[in-house]
C-alpha cells in the first residue's frame, strides 16, 4: 500500500513516532491548502509561511489535540490555523501602520478612490484587485469567501473548518459576496447592480 | 418560487456543486423573471470568473521549502530526544534490576555469613557450649586448689590472671565486673593484643611487674560494644 493511500489518522500516529515519511506525505497532502488560506487571510507570505510552520509543530508537537471522533484531520488543521491567522489578524491593526504605506511613504489609499481603478485593465490587475478585495473584506466574511469559494470548500467543511454551524457560514458567505461585489464595483467603477446586499 | 430576498441569501449558491437542487431550480426560476436579481447574478458570476482566475493562478501556491525543512529538523530532534530517553528508561530499569538482585544476594551473604558466625559463636560462646565464670574469684580459688592437688607450682601474677591462664586451658571465658551472663548471648569473640596492664582498664587485677608485657586475648563483646568477658588466647 502507498503511503498516500494510509489514513490521515495512522499517517498521523506514524509520524508522532518520527515516521519522517509519513510526516511528509502528511505535509505535503496539506501545506498547500493551509497556505494559500493563510496567505489569503493575511495577505502577507510572511505570515502564512508562519502559520503552516506553526500548524504543523502543533502536529508534531501536541499530536494529541487531534481527536478523530471529532472529525477529519483536515479540517483540524484548518481550525488551528483560523486560530493562528485570527492571532494573526488581531495583533496586525498595530503593525499595519508600516504596511499601509505605499514606496514613497505616503499614506496608502483606500479602494473608494475612483481614480486607482480608472488604471486597471489588464486581467493581472483584476486579479490583484480581487486579491485586495478579498484581503478587504472583515476577517468572518473573508473567510467564508476564503474557504467556500476559492478553496471550494463545502458548507460543511468551511463550518467544520471555522467551529460554526453551517447556518453561519452561509450567512458570513452572502454577507462577504455582497461586500465583495460592492468593493469591485467601486474599484471598476462598475454601476452599483449589485450593492443591495452591501448595506 | 423565491422572492428578492431569499435569492440575495440563497440565490447566488446556484453555480455550487452542493447547492440544494430545488433552491437552485427556485433562483434560477427568479432570476428569469427579476431583472434587479438577474442582474446580481450576473455580477456575482463575474466576480466568480474573477475568483477562479485568482484560485487558478495561485493553485500551485505553496510554504516555501524552508518550511519543510524546519518541521522536519524538528521532527529529527524529538526523535532523537526520544531514543536517549527510551535508553535512560532502559538503564534506569536496568539498574533497579541489578540493585535488587545485588540486595537480594548480599541479603542472603549475610544471613548466611550471620548463621555460620552464630554457629561457631555457639561453638566458642561459654553460653552456648562452655560456662561462663561467674565468679573468677572463686574460679581462681578453685584453680589455685586444683593446682596444689595437682603439686603444681603457686603461679606469681594474680588470682584472676591464674584465673584467666586457667580459663584459658579450659576454654573458659571470665566475666568482667558489672557483666551479666544473659547479656553474652549474643555477643563476638574478638581476639586483640595488648599489653597486660590494659586489663587494669576492664576492671581486672594486674600485675605491674608484667604490665608491659604483650599478651593476646579473646574479648567477648557484647551486642552493645562493651566487651562483657575475657580469655586469653591459646
Amino acid at each position: 500500500m502507498k503511503i498516500l493511500d494510509e489514513k490521515p489518522e495512522a499517517l498521523l500516529k506514524r509520524a508522532v513516532r518520527g515516521d519522517e515519511q509519513a510526516f511528509l506525505a502528511l505535509y505535503q497532502k496539506h501545506q498547500s491548502a493551509l497556505y494559500r488560506y493563510a496567505l489569503r487571510m493575511t495577505g502577507s507570505p510572511w505570515a502564512a509561511e508562519e502559520v503552516v510552520q506553526e500548524v504543523f509543530l502543533l502536529v508534531i508537537r501536541e499530536p494529541q489535540k487531534f481527536q478523530s471522533e471529532r472529525g477529519e484531520l483536515g479540517a483540524f488543521l484548518y481550525g488551528v490555523a483560523r486560530n493562528r491567522v485570527m492571532k494573526y489578524l488581531e495583533k496586525k491593526p498595530r503593525e499595519a501602520s508600516l504596511d499601509r504605506m505605499n514606496e514613497d511613504g505616503s499614506a496608502w489609499n483606500e479602494p473608494e478612490d475612483p481614480l486607482t481603478p480608472m488604471m486597471i485593465a489588464e486581467k493581472s490587475e483584476r486579479i490583484e484587485q480581487v486579491r485586495e478585495a478579498v484581503l478587504g473584506l472583515p476577517a468572518e466574511f473573508r473567510e467564508a469567501v476564503v474557504l467556500c469559494e476559492l478553496e471550494e470548500l463545502s458548507y460543511e467543511e468551511a463550518a467544520q473548518a471555522c467551529g460554526c454551524p453551517i447556518g453561519t457560514i452561509r450567512s458570513r458567505l452572502h454577507r462577504g459576496r455582497a461586500l465583495l461585489l460592492a468593493k469591485l464595483e467601486l474599484l471598476r467603477d462598475v454601476p452599483r447592480r449589485a450593492s443591495a446586499g452591501a448595506k | 418560487m423565491m422572492n428578492c430576498e431569499e435569492f440575495e441569501l440563497r440565490g447566488l449558491d446556484v453555480d455550487r456543486a452542493d447547492g440544494d437542487p430545488q433552491e437552485v431550480q427556485a433562483a434560477a426560476k427568479h432570476a428569469e423573471v427579476c431583472t434587479r436579481c438577474r442582474a446580481l447574478l450576473e455580477s456575482w458570476r463575474e466576480v466568480k470568473g474573477d475568483l477562479r482566475i485568482l484560485r487558478e493562478s495561485t493553485r500551485l501556491e505553496s510554504a516555501p521549502a524552508r518550511v519543510e525543512m524546519r518541521l522536519k529538523q524538528e521532527l529529527r530532534t524529538r526523535r532523537e530526544a526520544r531514543v536517549p530517553r527510551s535508553t535512560v528508561a532502559i538503564a534506569g530499569w536496568a539498574l533497579a534490576a541489578a540493585a535488587v538482585l545485588v540486595g537480594a544476594v548480599s541479603w542472603g551473604t549475610s544471613r548466611r555469613t550471620r548463621h555460620q558466625e552464630v554457629t561457631r559463636h555457639e561453638a566458642t560462646v561459654p553460653s552456648a557450649s562452655a560456662p561462663i565464670s561467674v565468679f573468677p574469684e572463686k574460679d581462681a580459688l578453685a584453680t589455685e586448689r586444683e593446682s596444689r592437688v595437682r603439686g603444681e607450682p603457686k603461679k606469681r601474677s594474680g588470682r584472676r590472671e591464674s584465673a584467666i591462664a586457667k580459663d584459658d586451658d579450659t576454654g573458659k571465658f571470665t566475666l568482667l565486673p558489672g557483666s551479666w551472663p544473659a547479656e553474652t548471648e549474643e555477643a563476638a569473640v574478638v581476639r586483640v593484643r595488648m599489653q597486660r596492664g590494659a586489663l587494669g582498664a576492664l576492671g581486672l587485677p594486674v600485675n605491674q611487674e608484667l604490665a608491659g608485657e604483650w599478651i593476646q586475648v579473646d574479648l567477648l563483646v557484647g551486642n552493645d560494644g562493651f566487651p562483657q568477658a575475657v580469655r586469653l588466647a591459646r
